[in-house]
């Protein structure tokens, strides 16, 4: 009797708690995050609303300012996918835990550059002299990831060196000041900034010789996945389509930059440092039993946390969506 | 030692919250003794009425603690080590039927095949309705038209149930009946199961990078687990169920024609380039319909029925199976409960942000473990520990080199033999640079003693040169007129604002953020002591004159006295605001500091470490508050009695 009663309550709780939950979540509309300033082709197939046509639901695009808040909103239930999240968010949300899932590569871009003070006299030929200087690094980003990737190549030992957490704009500006020797640098303006007064470690050829580079992942949630499988395919097939339709003709650019918010020539210069596989390219190179999703995935995590384990962030990784 | 405890979180917790939950009843029986027995003899609003009442403290911190225990589902893992491992179970068996209930109205109101309808004779309609305006090419109009009149016909054809052919429906009982045989299965005896080597040999619940185990570590846990596979297998044969009765494939063959035919003949059109693109859109528009029609996965209405019948009854089932659990759950595990991903269980909700009180205690052991080698510290830097410094480097700091520069003459250079020997001056050199052995000393260092050192200097600085300005702004004319719009000017300005001049002008070195944390308590001191020294009552300074002091004597024995309880006040406020600033100093070039591990700490949202960090300065706050209640007590026994 008293087990019947503690049941009734429980299950009214539940109940209660679920159709105030759940109600709300059939398929009628997809929620998708994504970046302003950050130009891509699928923005024409977003405006043309070529992604409500071919899911056939109404397709809400929200604009994120960084892969965080895009992780936090899909943990709350807002974002079913996340289109163009960075790669070291995405990682971070699974060594927390968050049942994300990357599904496909949406942008390779060249890999955050390092910058030497000019008039040290190093660049990669002479990198060990670096041991014992001071680098500004903002530590945990994909510029923290790039730094260890490059001292990693160069056989510098990083160790030796006195490591400062700075923001890219402060690291700029200290690396004009010339109280650090080095600085990582992402973002723009800071970078270019940067630029003024030294010169990247590694140039861009020397990064794709060693393979250095980074990507930003399409990512669902592991519930859209499971229950609205067609809905990610049609998602997947339109990027695809508007990826290789892409000309970079000037009626394409124009269109892409009025929705990313830039102007032309910013948007020219931005997407001309973009490569956007196609699915076939995706399962052979990142994909694939020895991808690079897999294995950039797991140093990355390795930069995060010394203890992490990489076979667990492979698990989510799943490109079977693509086909 | 630790190890031990280390893994025995829950036992320990389980232990402290029941000398919590002890000590709150007994404090505040006693409190409330107390009160019941004193004569009320004071007045409202006597300072003397606050003095004792340690039991209510007592009381403060076991609510605080239960609190905390509570949320961050301490509690639950306390007293049901089991349940989230179980409930990760039960999130299994959830994930493995969504792809049922996706299509049922099981937590939505339409079945999917109704919305898909639904959707796609609404978006139909409307295309028809475009393209009748489009009336530029008739013939390609007639013929989209036709072909939109097909895509709905394919769908009446899809929707009766007279086509459902004699498999499919076979294969939807088989399907209802085997999620009613599963739903029976949970009334059955689960004794007999063995639980896994690997199940036990996972770590407890929040002791490592996986926060919940994943394999079940209980017999009912080994039920929900097997079941969730076999639920996976039927979902998958779920999945593959289409309907395509053989009327509804001659028709989609022939639409998939005529829509071929259409691509091909757009370039023969003899429109303009506007009207042609629009036509391609329209045709484009109508396949895209026709693909989501061809997928097979619109049933007929009625036939999914018993699907959700026998997918309620299961869910029923599951819930009912739960009993106690889902008890524990809503009770215990407050928030949105486990959740499953694929490399492991969380918890979300509160837990989530709030890590246990025991976890934290963890954390900060293994924080506090100065064997670096030995994962202690943090990023190759102790807590707070102590290291063998060389003298010579400390004469070498306040030494400056450029004394030695002033005095030499010419530096040595190296010899042929490929040797070098120093000089008189490169031995001076050495001295300045501090490269010398004088032996060495034992010196605190760590993250801890980094942040401690910023405050204290910049506390150091701010009472030195604060007080006595502050002091003559209080009675001189110059001082308080010429100074009073420099300091009102940059005192209400925020720390932080300071921070990207602070970095070009100082540099990465400690003297910016020192420097930024000065500004902070100068203000805050300089007010204070004018505030104390202008407040002091003429009568007593009149007094002391005519009793015949100098200034110097009046300064000294009259204005200072009165002055201090507003100083040392200003004291107790400006450490309070600096351990305020820290974070943001810190912030600016992070080497060291507990400022720099939060900041890092926040880049991965590791929780652990922010409580961690923010307990760290809690407590060194409190402890600097402790000492200046003391020191106030001490020195100025006369305050708030004068």
């Amino acid at each position: 009797m008293k087990n019947n009663f503690k049941n009734l309550i429980g299950s009214s709780l539940l109940a209660c708690a679920s159709a105030f939950g759940t109600i709300a979540n059939a398929a009628d509309s997809v929620n998708v995050a994504f970046f302003l300033e950050w130009a891509t082709p699928n923005q024409i197939a977003k405006v043309d609303k070529a992604y409500d046509e071919a899911m056939g639901v109404d397709v809400n695009w929200t604009d994120f300012s960084t892969g965080t808040g895009m992780t936090e909103a899909m943990l709350a239930g807002d974002i079913d996918i996340a289109y163009s999240q960075g790669l070291s968010p995405f990682v971070t949300a699974i060594q927390q835990g968050a049942p994300l899932k990357m599904v496909a590569v949406a942008v390779v871009y060249e890999a955050n550059d390092c910058f030497v003070r000019d008039g040290l006299g190093i660049d990669s030929s002479n990198a060990s002299e670096l041991e014992g200087k001071t680098v500004a690094v903002p530590l945990n980003t994909m510029a923290d990831y790039a730094f260890r990737m490059y001292m990693n190549e160069l056989n510098v030992d990083t160790s030796t060196m006195t490591i400062v957490d700075q923001a890219p704009a402060d690291g700029a500006v200290s690396l004009a000041d010339g109280s650090v020797d080095m600085a990582c640098i992402f973002g723009g303006a800071s970078a270019k900034a940067a630029g003024e007064v030294g010169s990247p470690i590694m140039s861009t050829q020397q990064k794709t010789d060693a393979g250095i580079g980074s990507f930003d992942v399409i990512s669902v949630t592991e519930k859209f996945a499971t229950e609205n499988p067609e809905l990610l395919r049609a998602f997947l097939e339109v990027t695809e389509e508007a990826n290789s339709n892409w000309t970079a003709s000037d009626s394409q650019i124009a269109k892409v930059a009025a929705d990313a918010g830039m102007d032309v020539s910013t948007t020219k210069n931005q997407m001309a440092g973009f490569i956007f596989p196609t699915a076939q390219e995706q399962m052979d190179g990142f994909f694939g039993p020895e991808g690079i999703a897999a294995s950039a995935a797991a140093a990355l995590g390795l930069v995060f946390s010394s203890d992490s384990d990489g076979s667990a962030i492979a698990k989510t990784i799943d490109g079977s969506f693509l086909n | 030692m630790f190890e031990w405890l280390s893994d025995n979180r829950a036992l320990v917790a389980s232990i402290i919250i029941i000398l919590c939950l002890l000590s709150f009843l007994v404090t505040v029986l006693i409190g409330l003794r107390a009160n019941f027995i004193r004569p009320d003899k004071e007045v409202f609003g006597d300072p003397e009425r606050t003095k004792g009442g340690w039991y209510w403290a007592i009381c403060g911190i076991s609510a605080l603690l239960l609190i905390w225990f509570y949320f961050s589902w301490g509690v639950g893992r306390a007293y049901f080590p089991d349940a989230a491992n179980e409930m990760c179970q039960v999130a299994k068996i959830e994930e493995a039927i969504s792809p049922i209930t996706a299509s049922l109205p099981v937590n939505s109101r339409y079945y999917k095949s109704t919305s898909l309808v639904k959707r796609n004779i609404e978006q139909l309609d409307e295309l028809a309705r475009e393209i009748r305006l489009f009336d530029y090419a008739p013939d390609q109009q007639s013929q989209l038209l036709a072909v939109i009149k097909d895509i709905e016909n394919i769908l009446a054809s899809l929707s009766n149930p007279a086509f459902l052919k004699a498999e499919t429906q076979k294969e939807i009982d088989f399907i209802s009946n085997e999620l009613i045989f599963l739903a029976e299965k949970f009334d059955q005896e689960y004794l007999s199961f063995v639980i896994s080597s690997d199940a036990l040999l996972q770590d407890p619940w929040g002791t490592s990078d996986v926060e919940i185990p994943m394999l079940p570590q209980t017999k009912r846990g080994i039920m929900y687990d097997q079941m969730s596979l076999d639920v996976k297998s039927l979902s998958k044969r779920f999945l593959k169920l289409r309907h395509f009765p053989e009327i509804s494939k001659v028709l989609i063959e022939e639409t998939k024609e005529k829509l071929t035919d259409l691509k091909n003949g757009l370039d023969e059109t003899s429109l303009d380039e506007v009207n042609q693109i629009k036509l391609a859109g329209f045709i484009k528009y109508t396949d895209r319909i026709f693909k989501r029609v061809d997928d097979g996965n619109i049933f007929p209405p009625g036939v999914l029925e018993e699907v959700t019948a026998s997918s309620n009854y299961f869910l029923g089932q599951l819930d009912e199976s739960k009993g106690t659990l889902a008890l524990i759950d809503i009770f215990f595990l407050p928030g949105q409960g486990v959740v499953k991903s694929k490399t492991q269980c969380t918890e979300q909700g509160s837990a989530r942000w709030l890590p246990k009180p025991t976890d934290v205690v963890a954390k900060f052991v293994v924080l506090a473990n100065p064997n670096i080698e030995a994962g202690g510290g943090y990023k190759g830097f102790p807590l707070l520990w102590w290291e063998w410094v060389s003298i010579g480097n400390l004469v070498g700091f306040f030494v400056p080199d450029i004394f030695v520069d002033l005095l030499v003459e010419n530096y040595s250079e190296h010899l042929e033999s490929g040797t070098f020997e120093p000089n008189f001056y490169d031995k001076m050199l050495f001295f300045a640079q501090g490269e010398l052995n004088l032996g060495y000393i034992p010196f605190p260092n760590g993250h801890i003693w980094d942040s401690l050192v910023r405050v204290i200097v910049a506390m150091f600085f701010g009472i030195i040169l604060g007080v006595p300005l502050g002091i003559y702004m209080g009675i001189s004319k110059f001082f308080k007129s010429f100074f009073d719009p420099l300091i009102e000017l940059y005192r209400p300005v925020p720390p932080l604002a300071w921070a990207p001049l602070i970095l070009t002008i100082f540099g990465i070195q400690d003297d910016g953020k020192i420097f930024l944390l000065f500004m902070v308590a100068f203000a805050i001191m300089v007010i204070s002591a004018r505030t104390g020294a202008s407040g002091t009552q003429l009568s007593k300074i009149r007094a002391s004159h005519s009793l015949g002091a100098t200034n110097g004597q009046i300064l000294r024995y009259v204005i200072l006295p009165n002055a201090l309880p507003e100083i040392l006040t200003g004291v107790r406020i400006s450490i309070g605001v600096c351990w305020g600033t820290l974070v943001a100093a810190e912030m600016l070039a992070g080497t060291t500091g507990v400022g720099f591990i939060e900041n890092v700490a926040r880049t991965v949202s590791d929780y652990e470490l922010i409580w961690v960090t923010i307990l760290i300065m809690g407590l060194l706050g409190l402890f600097f508050d402790i000492v200046m209640r003391i020191l106030i007590a001490r020195l100025i026994p006369w305050r708030g009695k004068g």
